[in-house]
């Protein structure tokens, strides 16, 4: 559809001046929203994503400067004062930021800033105001406008707070709604109900959409057309399913093959990495961004390279992204290359029985492992995989000791581990490792790497040498990608996914046997994820250590584990084999959290699950299931009463649940990641 | 350290509070060899001069004594005792305040409420009962009560600069790696708290000049013949009129070496919250 665009960025260019140099934030971005089009933004940290945001809305800082056009229905917003964009402002562009928690006044009913909006922009009474804003959020689905109105921020979910936020921006009716990475705060199935609200509300009120997010899946529910950015420039432009199959440009190509995405297994596949890393851009900086770490450059790249229409509607600045004069790299392994979890002898290396851990006082508990079953095989990876509050860190720490548990034993290779570290052995400390969510957090600031890494190996392996210890650094070092000048240079000095890769290499440094990996990929970009999914595969593969990999992203757990263990508020939903879990997911939960997965391909659809409300108060005492008040197949007052009992599918294949395993069997309702394998088989790679 | 050296390049005030303050010290350091007279020299003819008469740069008081002599060797016992109070006050701070903060609980309040009795009395009143009753005051006398009774602003300083840290995964990973409470405490944490500490040690350092300068104001400081600023300032006092160069010059003194650690201070703590 060729409509008249509601915004149209012609030649945008923003950079920032700092004391020493200029950066260049935004270079030549062209883009168009039609009417009542949606438009998705992907790409990683420091790509000028929020900066073309915020040039939008003219919220840069005194430091920039920005030239070009953004012409919003005809209109020049470059040209306009101050005064004059507060017109524009809320009114006809809205906006709704990450973090919903630090956009809400927490001192403000939820009400009193509903209401400002209309009264403010539309000179409304209060009155009407508090009407148009109970309208408002009946169409986003809150179950209790009236009520919610009367509540404070803090008095209601992540999820809820998101809603209030959006529905701030639709009060004014805008013609052009941007979302700025919106439900990355959130949970899975948190997040699949806002995009289906954002998707529905776009309709209803005929609002055009930006949608920025770092995450293709999310991007793909939403968006009808999507723009790819790489180092503050718009290196492709086009249709969702386009840039997904058949990609143009080498660097789109390269960012889609390094995301975990269903039919991708560590069996089959190699995630793709992007060699060397986003640099800075400086202002004397042309042609194409990507040359410096793309595989098919060749002498015609100068020359060639610019924005050009290469399919009706499809544009890019490279068309060489399948280029045969360079061959692929070759990312699919052989078959064998990793033993199959049945392979190797099943000797037990963690048993954890009954494990409670609670937290807070006495009648304030909050319950955060309520009964815990767990075994872990020699030479396996185990997937624990649930939403925020489910208690997988809390497993993780009390297994690696950070905390002792309230109730229950871990044994581990025969010894009873089930105490804090203070009164664990040396031997067992050195056993058992764990890799933090945050590298940045992790690795001590103050200190070299040499330092990081060496001290573990004093401490635990006893190694009083200097040399033989700085030996043994660069070996591991040279493992994880790291050079030897890496030796003396301080955390700060490194980029995120080089931080993450000394942190596995302290870790690995003493030789584990078993690697509790927290989250060790949330904070990372998609390329750099990539590169620490295949070194963790590798050094696992080579040690043959277990691990315990705690993720709430279900693509990467897909990609990683032998076994996958889905956790609801403390307890066990469902457990078992990769395939038997995600391949055919049987209890309800985990369908609708297979359900809630964003897909990187576009043309996935899988099932409709969609989970209302949010988990229940950690601190009382649950009865029944967990699961129980936003289960969509509640069997009856049964769930609220009584604990499920453990269903057994197969050996190795269990869930706790009061439908009857005839029923669970039979009904599988939500297509499992790997039932689409072989259409995934010849897709991008 | 480049960038430390280059934003100091563009803060002239920085610069200006450091001159003064290194002029000083090397007053401080060479100065008494170098000078014409000594501090107890009395010029017996040439009491109470001007300025710049008879030989005497800045004068001389009731007894003809030479101000700018007094003023130079004061400088070393009021910048020895202010050094050693920010540096022992610091140091007994970070002790008390990782132990409070480290263990938390039962410690911590313990810790906590020692601290706020001795905050409680306001640190001049504290110095000057204890000097007082010690009477003779001496070096190391002055600089044990100053620090005591600085102590608990830098145990606080300490103590929160701690408990940003303490949560942080970097203590985890040492936790169970087996390391003493010990270890984590002065070897993982403290490198990373140096920031606030470094703050809180010059401006310390400021508020000890000022503190040293009014005991020795009121009487309670090193005694005489000892020339302290603040003391200069008291002996002359009913000079101000006669020989007004004799109250002037050691408050000037005193001023100065305050106003100069001030900005240095000011500067100290930019870059230091700057950097986290």
């Amino acid at each position: 559809m060729k409509t008249e665009p509601v915004l149209e960025i012609k030649d945008l260019d923003v950079s920032y001046h700092t004391l020493t140099d200029t950066v260049v934030a935004l270079k030549g971005v062209s883009l168009a929203v039609g009417k009542n089009e949606a438009l998705g933004i992907i790409g990683e940290s420091g790509c000028g994503k929020s900066t073309l945001f915020y040039a939008i809305m003219d919220y840069l800082p005194v430091t920039a400067s920005r030239s070009g056009q953004i012409l919003f229905k005809g209109d020049d917003l470059a040209q306009k004062t101050p005064k004059e964009m507060t017109k524009y402002r809320g009114s006809k562009i809205a906006m709704v930021y990450q973090n919903p928690y630090s956009s809400l006044n927490p001192s403000l009913t939820i009400g009193f800033q509903l209401e400002e909006v209309s009264m403010f922009h539309h000179g409304m009474s209060r009155k009407d105001a508090r009407q148009a804003a109970v309208e408002t959020l009946s169409d986003l689905h809150l179950g209790d406008a009236a009520g919610i109105v009367r509540r404070y921020p803090h008095q209601i979910s992540g999820g809820m707070q998101q809603r209030i936020c959006i529905a701030m921006a639709l009060l004014c009716k805008p013609d052009l709604m941007i979302l700025d990475e919106p439900t990355t705060a959130l949970d899975v199935t948190t997040e699949a109900v806002i995009l289906d609200i954002i998707q529905e509300l776009k309709d209803k009120y005929n609002m055009s959409l930006i949608y920025i997010s770092h995450d293709i899946g999310v991007v793909n529910k939403v968006s009808d057309r999507i723009a790819v950015m790489y180092r503050s420039e718009v290196v492709e432009f086009g249709n969702q399913r386009t840039i997904y199959k058949k990609p143009e440009h080498p660097y789109t190509r390269a960012l889609i093959n390094c995301m975990p995405r269903a039919g991708v297994l560590k069996e089959n596949t190699q995630l793709n990495t992007i060699p060397g890393y986003v640099s800075r851009r400086s202002a004397a900086e042309i042609g194409c961004p990507f040359v410096a770490r793309c595989e098919k450059k060749n002498a015609t790249c100068e020359e060639k390279y610019g924005m050009v229409e290469r399919k009706p509607g499809h544009f890019a600045a490279c068309d060489r992204a399948y280029a045969t004069d360079i061959p692929d790299k070759v990312l699919a392994k052989e078959k064998g290359a990793i033993p199959e979890g049945s392979e190797p002898e099943h000797k037990t290396i963690l048993k954890i029985d009954n494990l409670y851990r609670y937290y807070g006082p006495h009648g304030k508990r909050i319950r955060a492992l309520d009964g815990v079953d767990l075994t872990l095989d020699r030479n396996s990876v185990l997937g624990v995989v649930g939403e925020s509050g489910c208690g997988k860190s809390t497993m993780g720490h009390t297994v690696s000791g950070l905390m002792r548990p309230t109730r229950g034993k871990i044994i581990f290779d025969g010894t009873d581990i089930s105490v804090s570290w203070r009164k664990r052995s040396p031997e067992t400390l050195r056993d058992i490792q764990l890799i933090f969510q945050n590298p940045g957090r992790s690795l001590n600031p103050s200190f070299t790497i040499e330092n990081i890494i060496g001290r573990p190996m004093l401490k635990l392996l006893g190694i009083k040498s200097k040399q033989e210890r700085r030996k043994r650094i660069v070996d591991i070092l040279k493992k994880v990608d790291l050079g030897e000048e890496y030796l003396y240079r301080r955390p700060k000095q490194l980029s995120g996914g080089e931080m993450q890769r000394a942190a596995v290499a302290r870790a690995f440094s003493i030789a584990p046997n078993l690697l509790v990996c927290d989250e060790p990929t949330s904070a990372l970009d998609a390329s750099v994820q990539a590169s620490v999914l295949n070194l963790l595969v590798d050094l696992q593969k080579d040690s043959g250590a277990a691990y315990i990999f705690i993720s709430h992203d279900l693509n990467v757990i897909n990609y990683l584990s032998d076994y996958i263990m889905v956790m609801y508020l403390g307890r066990i939903c469902e457990y078992g084999m990769k395939t038997e879990v995600a391949g055919s997911p049987r209890h309800p939960y985990t369908e609708a959290l297979l359900s809630a997965v964003p897909d990187v391909d576009p043309s996935l659809k899988r099932g409709e699950i969609r989970l209302q409300g949010a988990p229940p108060n950690p601190t009382k005492k649950i009865k029944g299931c967990p699961f129980a008040g936003r289960c969509h197949r509640k069997v009856g007052s049964v769930c609220d009463t009584t604990p499920p009992p453990r269903v057994n599918f197969s050996d190795t294949h269990f869930a706790y649940c009061h439908i009857s395993p005839e029923v669970l069997n039979a009904e599988i309702s939500v297509k499992g990641i790997e039932g689409i394998e072989a259409a995934a088989d010849e897709e991008v790679i | 350290m480049n960038t430390y050296l280059l934003q100091l390049k563009r803060s002239p005030r920085a610069i200006a509070g450091l001159t003064i303050l290194l002029l000083w010290i090397i007053a401080a350091l060479i100065g008494p060899s170098l000078l014409p007279y000594t501090y107890t020299g009395m010029d017996m003819n040439n009491q109470m001069v001007g300025p710049g008469e008879a030989g005497h740069l800045l004068g001389t008081d009731a007894l003809g004594r030479d101000v700018f002599s007094r003023i130079i060797y004061g400088s070393r016992s009021i910048l020895t005792i202010a050094l050693l109070t920010s540096l022992l006050s610091s140091i007994a701070g970070i002790i008390i305040g990782f132990t409070a903060g480290y263990f938390g609980g039962i410690v911590d309040t313990i810790f906590l409420r020692i601290m706020d009795i001795l905050m409680a009395i306001p640190p001049l009143v504290l110095a000057m009962v204890v000097l007082g009753i010690l009477g003779n005051s001496t070096i190391v006398g002055l600089t044990i009560i100053v620090s005591i009774t600085y102590t608990p602003a830098t145990a606080r300083v300490a103590r929160g600069a701690l408990l940003t840290c303490k949560s942080s995964e970097y203590v985890d990973a040492a936790r169970i790696r087996g390391e003493s409470h010990l270890y984590i405490m002065f070897v993982e944490i403290l490198p990373n708290t140096i920031g606030p500490v470094i703050v809180e040690i010059t401006a310390r350092f400021a508020y000890s000049i000022m503190m040293i300068a009014s005991l020795g104001f009121l009487g309670v400081g090193l005694q005489p013949p000892t020339p302290d600023w603040g003391m200069m300032v008291i002996e002359n006092k009913s000079l101000i009129r006669a020989a007004p160069w004799t109250v002037l010059y050691p408050s000037l003194a005193i001023a100065s070496l305050v106003i100069a650690i001030s900005l240095f201070s000011d500067f100290v703590s930019k870059v230091m919250i700057n950097e986290d």
